[in-house]
């Protein structure tokens, strides 16, 4: 073991002082993740809900109530501010829509005039059309509400139950007799990834195969030179040298993956940690796919040129197919069923699942599989192969 | 038996059909010798001496080194070895001192053994004073001397050097022959492969010539003088009647034949010293004014174009 780690101690010294190294391991990978993630909905990532600003005029309790319950819808995200300030707001595009309570609001929801509400959105807008389906929902659940509410108190208005009649259907709609449970299937969960939920495990991916390239030409310099070869006059064995080579490209992936993913958790919000030991099992996952296919390339191509060719067509292809630079879900069936002939599209299927569904090991252990069986035919054609000179 | 011992080694690439590289080649190394192969690119040195460290299997044959069989105890080889390849087999972004020691450490060296022992290498290869330098800094004579010492970091008692002074400087070079002279001194059995004669007159207590894989002949400087004659060949200019010339100095005593070549005259004889003034003394007398003279002393040059047919940088 000692042999192995010695050369995978030497090669991760190199690339330390390689700045090419660190310009393509870190520096570029996080300059395309912000790139990427900003194209893609930026920090709007982190929720999903939209924006909605509301001005409350009345302040009465079935004003209240209707913010309660838009509070809770999964839909929308509040901003209460005044009434004067809602048409600037959705102009600027501060928000989607704004929705204007206006005095009297519910005073006049239990009187024979009825209540009215103004939803200030956008015309042809989709995410405005959406927050104003919202407002619908939370509006006819209040009048839903109020209207049982009536209609009990004047069937019932001698009973001394009847002051508890609007709690009773309250709490009768909180348990409704009917409901929809919506159920998410694989990766297409309707869930479409975007921001930096879609960058970071992309860009991830596509600069840990791109790493490739690290492995590959250092193990064709070495060829080259005459060290490989030198290698096998000393003490080190034929697979301790090649075992020594796939370590060093490991450790570099893994730490490569260490900071991408420390940026997306901690500056971008991407949810990473949900299942740490599934992440973990993804992260060795990867690393080993690019080291078995660095090793690969480097072994079927001789020249230093032929290998950068190789490299960059080959991270670009399974980047590209895996759905490192946009997301699967928005292209169509076919396009889908090629691009899991590549082994990225697995592991995205992974690290998406973590990030946007908190998928745990069982759920990894698939799309993991599916990875190893790759990387090890890498591996053992690489070995197969492998000349020291 | 002998500390380097080869047996009718064989190697083709790619047999039946490929390139025979080494043809039953036998030869063996007392401890304590330097020991040369000698001959042109593509004789076999390169990979008789790839065979002998382990890296290559013959197709026939068998040798040993230091008592063990390479093909039947490599890892015994390889503790005993010490090997300098033709290419500089270093990398160049790391210091001179973090090269030996990752040498060193692949040698199976750790801790104070190996930070002693790089020390005395740098020592030994004079490069104290830049071990912090990264090897890419350094001159081509500079590198080579890591090269070689990248390989005594496990104080092998064999060393196999394979062209290790291939485009370097005089001076660098001096330095470099200079210090496998003191490495032999030390008790260091060498196994030097050139194809610079000088190289390996100079530093051989035996040499072995080489040609398209097979030894052609073997034996000390001397031994291998002889056994194509001993006679040196002077080459002589003159202004006009070559013929007359070269009629008058075949029975100048010493003289053994003369013929005309190139417009001069090629004279063969036994000792040059003592020919040569009797050579003038009688074109004075005829009247035959010499332009130009060579002596060439007979030479390993002379016993490979004897041998073969070819000069030995054809």
């Amino acid at each position: 073991m000692r042999y192995i780690w010695t050369l995978a101690a030497k090669d991760l010294l190199q690339t330390r002082r390689d700045r090419m190294a660190a310009l393509f391991t870190f520096i570029l990978p996080t300059a395309f993740t912000v790139f990427f993630g900003l194209l893609m909905g930026g920090l709007s990532s982190g929720s999903e809900r939209i924006p909605l600003a509301v001005a409350d005029g009345d302040g009465g309790v079935a004003a209240r109530k209707l913010v309660s319950l838009l509070e809770s819808s999964p839909l929308v995200e509040l901003k209460m501010i005044d009434a004067a300030a809602v048409d600037k707001a959705v102009d600027d595009e501060q928000v989607a829509a704004g929705l204007l309570i206006p005095a009297g609001f519910s005073a006049s929801l239990d009187s024979d005039v009825g209540a009215r509400l103004t939803v200030v959105r956008v015309l042809g807008s989709t995410g405005s059309q959406s927050v104003e389906e919202a407002v619908r929902a939370a509006a006819d659940r209040l009048a839903s509400e109020r209207l049982a509410a009536a209609v009990a108190v004047r069937t019932v208005e001698d009973s001394p139950r009847a002051a508890q009649v609007g709690e009773i259907v309250s709490g009768l709609l909180e348990r409704p007799a009917l409901t929809i449970a919506a159920k998410e299937s694989g990766s297409k969960a309707g869930q479409i990834p975007r921001g930096f939920d879609q960058s970071s495990p992309g860009m991830l991916v596509n600069w840990v195969m791109f790493s490739l390239l690290t492995v590959a030409t250092g193990l064709v310099m070495e060829r080259k030179t005459g060290a490989l070869r030198r290698l096998l006059g000393t003490h080190a064995s034929r697979s301790q040298v090649i075992a020594g080579k796939a370590l060093a490209m490991l450790i570099l992936t893994m730490l490569q993956q260490v900071l991408l993913i420390g940026l997306g958790q901690f500056a971008f919000g991407v949810d990473y940690l949900s299942d740490p030991p599934a992440l973990l099992m993804t992260m060795v996952t990867l690393s080993a796919l690019a080291s078995c296919l660095g090793l690969l390339i480097a072994t079927v191509f001789r020249s230093e040129q032929a290998v950068i060719a190789t490299t960059v067509i080959a991270s670009m292809v399974l980047s590209a197919l895996g759905g490192a630079w946009f997301p699967l879900e928005v292209t169509g069936p076919g396009f889908s069923r090629i691009a899991h002939l590549v082994p990225t599209s697995w592991l995205l299927d992974a690290l998406r699942g973590i990030v946007l569904k908190g998928w745990g090991v069982p759920e990894v252990l698939l799309p993991l599989g599916v990875v190893w069986a790759f990387s090890l035919a890498f591996f053992a054609l690489a070995v197969w192969r492998f000349r020291f000179e | 038996m002998r500390f380097v011992e080869v047996r009718r080694l064989h190697k083709q690439f790619d047999p039946p059909k490929g390139t025979v590289a080494v043809d039953d080649l036998s030869f063996g190394i007392e401890q304590g010798e330097i020991y040369s192969l000698l001959g042109p690119n593509g004789a076999g040195k390169t990979t008789t001496i790839s065979i002998l460290s382990c890296l290559l299997r013959p197709t026939g044959g068998e040798a040993t080194v230091a008592g063990a069989s390479i093909t039947g105890d490599p890892a015994a080889v390889k503790r005993a070895l010490g090997v300098v390849p033709q290419e500089l087999a270093l990398y160049p972004d790391l210091t001179a001192r973090e090269n030996l020691a990752f040498w060193g450490k692949m040698y199976g060296l750790r801790g104070q053994q190996l930070d002693t022992r790089v020390d005395e290498v740098l020592a030994l290869i004079d490069l104290s004073d830049r071990q912090k330098d990264r090897l890419e800094s350094f001159s081509g004579g500079m590198k080579r001397r890591v090269n070689i010492g990248a390989a005594l970091l496990h104080k092998p008692r064999v060393l196999f050097l394979d062209e290790p002074t291939v485009g370097i400087d005089p001076q660098s070079r001096r330095a470099i022959l200079d210090g496998i002279k003191d490495l032999n001194r030390a008790g260091t059995t060498i196994l030097y492969t050139t194809h610079y004669m000088e190289e390996a007159q100079e530093l051989s207590n035996r040499i072995a010539i080489m040609d398209h894989g097979k030894m052609i002949a073997e034996g000390t400087h001397e031994e291998l003088v002889r056994s194509v004659g001993e006679e040196a060949t002077v080459t002589l200019s003159v202004d006009r009647d070559l013929d007359r010339s070269l009629a008058i100095w075949c029975s100048v005593e010493g003289v053994t034949s003369a013929e005309a070549q190139d417009d001069r005259a090629r004279l063969l004889v036994g000792d040059a010293n003592a020919v040569v003034p009797r050579l003038f003394e009688t074109a004075n007398r005829e009247g035959i004014r010499i332009t130009g003279v060579n002596v060439a002393e007979p030479n390993l040059e002379t016993v490979f174009l004897a041998l073969t047919g070819r000069a030995l940088r054809d």
